[in-house]
């Protein structure tokens, strides 16, 4: 069973945990799996993405599931560290700081097949912008300071460009979130800006994007998103949690649905391996110390 | 100049001040103003000065019913009438300078009114009026480290730097000492007499109105007792004015002797005190 | 006769020089530049914003949010406070000079009680120094989101003002009673009991609610770093520019900071009268209701918010509190970061000190026609202005103004501006109203225009109270000034956020030292500057 609301999103995570150690309720002895995820889209729009994954993993680990939304991108981490959150959809950086705050324990278990291969696109509203050369001297929208594709890639693919964020712009905006930064460049507030491929077709398919704001560039390809459980939760929980999103097969129409909404053809196996160049990355663009 | 006919004056909680007041003033000429506390003296000069607007009876001041004049003509005719205040309304933390220049608002253009706060744009002007009553050392210092007398005085000088067709004074000296009054009202009156303007004051002291005014109007009870020259003012006359008051006359005496005759001892005012004797009958 | 050359002339070419040389830099770093207001780049932006606030959001599912969000915001403004007064109530008694035992003679304790009473000095100016938003951020990271972090944010920042003026309060009364108490053995609570309070109670009282008001005001930024409430709905809504729901929250904004300040002036009226009543000593039924109504206030706050604080108070989140704290020391104090802490610093000074100079221009000039110099109705026209300008906190102003100016420094000098001149306007208005009237009416009786009269005849008696209260401000607008750059309007707020979301703690904690080092120097600027207005 779900409860979603703004409500909780304004209780935020905190509510949700301590509701089993303090408030003395029925609830409180069942076991619970606390979901949550990086909010690098609007809150209400995550929870529309859940709603059907959070009904399928229910159902296949016979446990209730809760949904805990968030809208900072750091608090997802501390949360995991410790032990508010079980299983939480991180951002490739997120996921290396996830992976050093607890000191390794946090395990990566599937991502999406385009995970793999994961782009960011570089756009603008400005006709005098033409390559991302021009960008030098104008006001810059990045999304959360800890998003991988909204941040940390298209810093590090600038840099090997040749412009440096914090130097090469007139100003940086953290708009906070990938539709924001769309919502931002296409105001104008930001003369250009940068988020992750999948949000910008998304939004592109649904007719969402002001037709002035145009792509100037696109990275090269590199590992992002995965879903990542807590350390010291039970394995056989973690087995059946990766088994359920391996499972879940195209040619299913339910499955289907879920795939859809969360931007996946299938669910692959990942490894810590896999998010190593996000680190080096990471330590080049000086976000990693 | 001035023209009152029948004016009367109720004051906002309907107390009557003035009743049926008829009184002319040709220009250049001196009319001193006495009568007991609480008479309408003030409220007379307040007619005057365009500052308040009588309830019944027809007003004309500098040849203009001031009440039937557009804002802007009002504020031009009060630029030409100069009032000194018994308790000089000067904020306190101003300098002396400005106090004085702030005579001629009236008269300067906004700009200059505006400019002359970060620097006195007529610092001459001001020191030749403060010169005329001793004061030209303290120009610039700041009202409050001022004495009463001083800051009574700084009122005058604000008045002569006006250079007004109308000096209205309303006991412009009461703070100062017998030798010093005298000095002031005589200032004011050369004033007044060189330039040809009127002037009006209402003096506290008797003997000095009667010394160095040609002309005295006692008031009683917001009506006019008397309007004669001050040759023709006698004891019985004033004694009927202060009625109340007991069998004492207002006047300069009241100061401590001894306070004057330290004040004459000053070599400083020593040659204004003397001068001011010939305008002591 | 030579006229005398003005002997304060060199002085205040010195001072103008000085101000030329202290702002000039200022607004350059500040990148002061009015006119970008008025390129079409931003008057597009802005207008395209403001277009979408009509119609104001008004769908039943975003009302039930914004209705549960206001309570949220009340609770947590209420919530805070009460945890605000058990805070500085020890603190206070333990700090104050007039309960100092150690102070009644040379005893054995007395170095131990004068080292303690200074320990536990800076630890107020800490709490203080810090802004509340900081330490929401912090909270933020530790309670994860929710009102909670605000509720622990608002009790530390608040406790520590709330010491600091309990102590000065205790201070300023008559002091004798408990002097004599104490030297006759009594303890410390006994000499505050029976020997301070029922001299200071009414006014204890009166501040504490008016700091619930203030509170009410903080709440409601609480949610752009995610502390729920008002300010989180906020929050979303500019990030995706969304007209229609920011226009409903803005003037959910302004009606509850309204209520707030009209409850809170009805209860310190209240207040007083049964003071000068000579129920002083024990307040009056009246009194006794309000504060009673307020305990259940504070009582349902926690109930809705279900803060369970108490799980804080287990081993494991105790050690995992620490554990966060303790990751933000060692400072780091390497050339690079200090070099780049310093320039957020000055940036942030640029805005504190330009924000309150243009807010102090802009409040004189909405304090005369709201002081009822033109009429009535200029009076309530100008009123409304006043209220709404402050009721808009500065951090809104600044995502308002990010729009307007872009972002950057100058957004920020903006939204402080705008805010402060609410503020400031109603205090000048004030000043002005109690200004003897008599200088500037002989001005005007004397053919002196308005203006000039104002000039001449009010300005100088009202200048000092006027600097002194701009001064007041500016202590608090260089704290506001720190965490503007969280929501893009420049100075160290943006460092800080940016580090504290890549888990640079130790970046992080010298970014915090740079705005403690920033405000207690701002405060002793300010006090020295207020000294020498007297
Ligand atoms: N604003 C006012 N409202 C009501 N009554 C007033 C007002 N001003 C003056 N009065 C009354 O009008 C009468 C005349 O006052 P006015 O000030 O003209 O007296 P005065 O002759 O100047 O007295 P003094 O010698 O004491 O200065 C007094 O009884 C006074 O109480
Ligand atoms: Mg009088």
């Amino acid at each position: 069973m779900f409860r979603f609301s703004r409500r909780l999103a304004l209780k935020g995570a905190l509510v949700c945990a301590l509701a089993i150690s303090v408030v003395p309720s029925a609830t409180a002895a069942e076991p619970v799996l606390r979901v949550s995820a990086i909010p690098d889209e609007a809150p209400t729009e995550l929870q529309r993405k859940f709603a059907p994954l959070g009904k399928y993993l229910e159902k296949e680990l016979a446990m209730k599931v809760s949904f805990v939304p968030v809208s900072d991108y750091a608090a997802v981490v501390e949360a995991l560290a410790s032990d508010k959150l079980d299983l939480a959809w991180l951002g490739g950086f997120t996921f290396v700081q996830a992976s050093i705050r607890t000191r390794g324990a946090a395990t990566p278990l599937v991502q999406r097949a385009e995970d793999a291969r994961f782009t960011s696109k570089f756009i603008t509203a400005d006709d005098n912008i033409k390559t991302l050369a021009d960008t030098r001297g104008k006001v810059f929208a990045f999304g959360s300071p800890s998003s991988t594709s909204g941040h940390l890639m298209p810093r590090y693919f600038l840099i090997q460009g040749g412009i440096n964020a914090d130097k090469d712009f007139k100003n940086v905006a953290f708009s906070g979130a990938h539709d924001a930064t769309v919502a931002f460049v296409a105001a104008g507030k930001a003369d250009a800006g940068v988020l992750n491929a999948s949000v910008w077709e998304k939004l592109v398919d649904q007719n969402k994007v002001d037709p002035k704001v145009r792509v100037i560039a696109t990275t090269p390809p590199y590992f992002d998103y995965n879903w990542t459980v807590r350390g010291g939760l039970d394995p056989e929980l973690v087995r059946k949690i990766a088994a359920a999103f391996l499972k879940l097969d195209p040619a299913n129409p339910e499955h289907a649905e879920i795939l859809a909404l969360q931007r996946a053809s299938r669910f692959i196996p990942t490894s810590k391996e896999n998010y190593q160049g996000i680190e080096q990355a990471a330590k080049a663009a000086g976000l990693l110390k | 100049m001035i023209r009152l006919r029948d004016v009367s004056l109720t004051h906002a909680d309907g107390f009557v001040a003035l009743r049926g007041l008829t009184l002319a003033a040709q220009p250049g000429e001196q009319i001193a103003i006495v009568g007991p506390s609480g008479a309408g003296k003030t409220s007379l000069l307040r007619l005057l000065g365009a500052a308040m607007r009588p309830t019944t009876g027809q007003l004309d001041v500098l040849d203009a019913d001031p009440w039937s004049l557009s804002t802007a003509d009002l504020r031009r005719l009060r630029a030409r009438i100069g009032v000194a205040h018994q308790a000089p309304p000067l904020p306190a933390r101003q300098r002396v300078v400005t106090a004085v220049l702030a005579g001629r608002l009236g008269r300067w253009p906004w700009w200059k009114s505006v400019a002359s706060l970060a620097y006195p744009l007529d610092i001459a002007g001001a020191a030749a009026a403060l010169a005329q009553l001793d004061l030209g050392e303290r120009i610039f210092d700041r009202c409050d480290r001022l004495s009463g007398g001083q800051l009574q005085r700084v009122g005058v000088a604000r008045v002569l730097y006006q250079q007004a067709q109308l000096l209205l004074a309303d006991e412009p000296v009461s703070a100062l000492d017998p030798a010093l009054a005298q000095q002031t009202v005589r200032v004011l009156t050369a004033d007044a007499a060189a330039r040809g303007a009127t002037l009006v004051a209402s003096l506290h002291a008797v003997d000095l109105a009667l010394a160095c005014f040609p002309r005295v109007v006692g008031i009683r009870d917001g009506r006019i007792a008397f309007d004669r020259p001050a040759a023709k003012v006698d004891r019985a006359l004033l004694r009927r004015l202060y009625a109340s008051e007991g069998g004492q006359l207002p006047g300069l005496a009241e100061v401590p002797p001894a306070a004057s005759a330290q004040r004459l001892l000053r070599p400083a005012v020593g040659g204004e005190a003397a001068r001011a004797d010939s305008c002591w009958r | 006769m030579k006229a005398p050359r003005d002997p304060a002339a060199l002085a205040r070419v010195g001072g103008l020089l000085l101000a030329t040389v202290v702002l000039w830099p200022l607004a350059v770093i500040g990148e002061f530049r009015p006119w970008v207001l008025f390129e079409a780049q931003n008057l597009r932006v802005m207008g395209g914003f403001l277009g979408g606030f009509l119609p104001p959001a008004s769908g039943g599912e975003f009302l039930a949010y914004l209705g549960q969000a206001t309570i949220e915001t009340l609770a947590m403004a209420s919530a805070g406070i009460a945890l605000a007064f058990v805070v500085a109530v020890p603190l206070a008694v333990a700090t104050t000079q007039a309960l100092s035992i150690s102070r009644l003679g040379p005893g054995p304790g007395r170095r131990r009680g004068e080292l303690l009473r200074a320990g536990l000095r800076i630890l107020l100016v800490v709490l203080r120094g810090i802004p509340e938003l900081v330490w929401a951020l912090l909270f933020v990271r530790v309670l994860g989101l929710g009102p909670a972090a605000g509720v622990l944010a608002l009790g530390l920042t608040y406790g520590g003002m709330l010491a600091k003026v309990y102590a000065e309060i205790l201070e300023s009364g008559d002091q004798r009673p408990a002097r004599a108490l104490l030297e006759a053995g009594g303890s410390r609570l006994q000499a505050l009991c029976y020997g301070l309070l029922p001299g200071v109670a009414q006014e204890l009282t009166s501040y504490t609610v008016y700091r619930w008001e203030c509170a009410v005001r903080a709440s409601v930024v609480m949610g752009f770093v995610g502390a729920g409430g008002l300010g989180q709905l906020m929050d979303q809504s500019m990030k995706m520019l969304n007209g229609g729901e920011a226009a409903s929250i803005l003037l959910t904004f302004l009606a509850l900071v309204l209520a707030a300040d009209a409850l809170s002036a009805f209860f310190r009226r209240q207040l007083g009268e049964a003071g000068t009543a000579g129920h002083a000593a024990a307040l009056g039924p009246l009194p006794l209701a309000i504060l009673a109504s307020l305990g259940g206030a504070v009582l349902a706050s926690f109930a809705w918010l279900d803060l369970g604080l108490g799980a804080l108070l287990s081993r494991a989140a105790a050690a995992s509190i620490a554990d966060f704290f303790a990751s933000f020391w060692p400072l780091d104090l390497s050339a690079g970061w200090l070099w780049k802490v310093g320039q957020g610093a000055l940036e942030t000074l640029a805005i504190s000190v330009l924000g309150t100079l243009l807010a102090t221009v802009c409040a004189l000039l909405l304090a005369l026609p709201a002081s009822g110099r033109h009429g009535a109705l200029l009076e309530q026209a100008t009123r409304f202005v006043l209220n709404a300008l402050r009721s808009v906190p500065e951090l809104v102003w600044a995502t308002l103004m990010a729009l307007a100016a872009g972002l950057g420094p100058f957004a920020g000098i903006l939204a402080l501006a705008l805010h402060t001149s609410g503020v400031l306007g109603r205090l000048f208005a004030e000043a002005l109203q109690n200004a003897p009237a008599t200088p500037r009416d002989a001005l005007l009786e004397a053919g002196t225009p308005a203006g000039v009269a104002f000039l001449y005849g009010s300005l100088p008696t009202v200048t000092p109270q006027l600097l002194a209260y701009a001064l007041y401000r500016w202590e608090m607008n260089i704290r506001m000034a720190a965490i503007l750059g969280f929501v893009g309007a420049g100075g160290l707020g943006q460092l800080l956020y940016v580090e504290l979301s890549l888990f640079h703690q130790a970046q992080a904690s010298t970014v915090i030292a740079a705005m403690l080092l920033l405000s207690v120097a701002v405060d002793a600027a300010s006090a020295s500057l207020r000294r020498r207005l007297g």
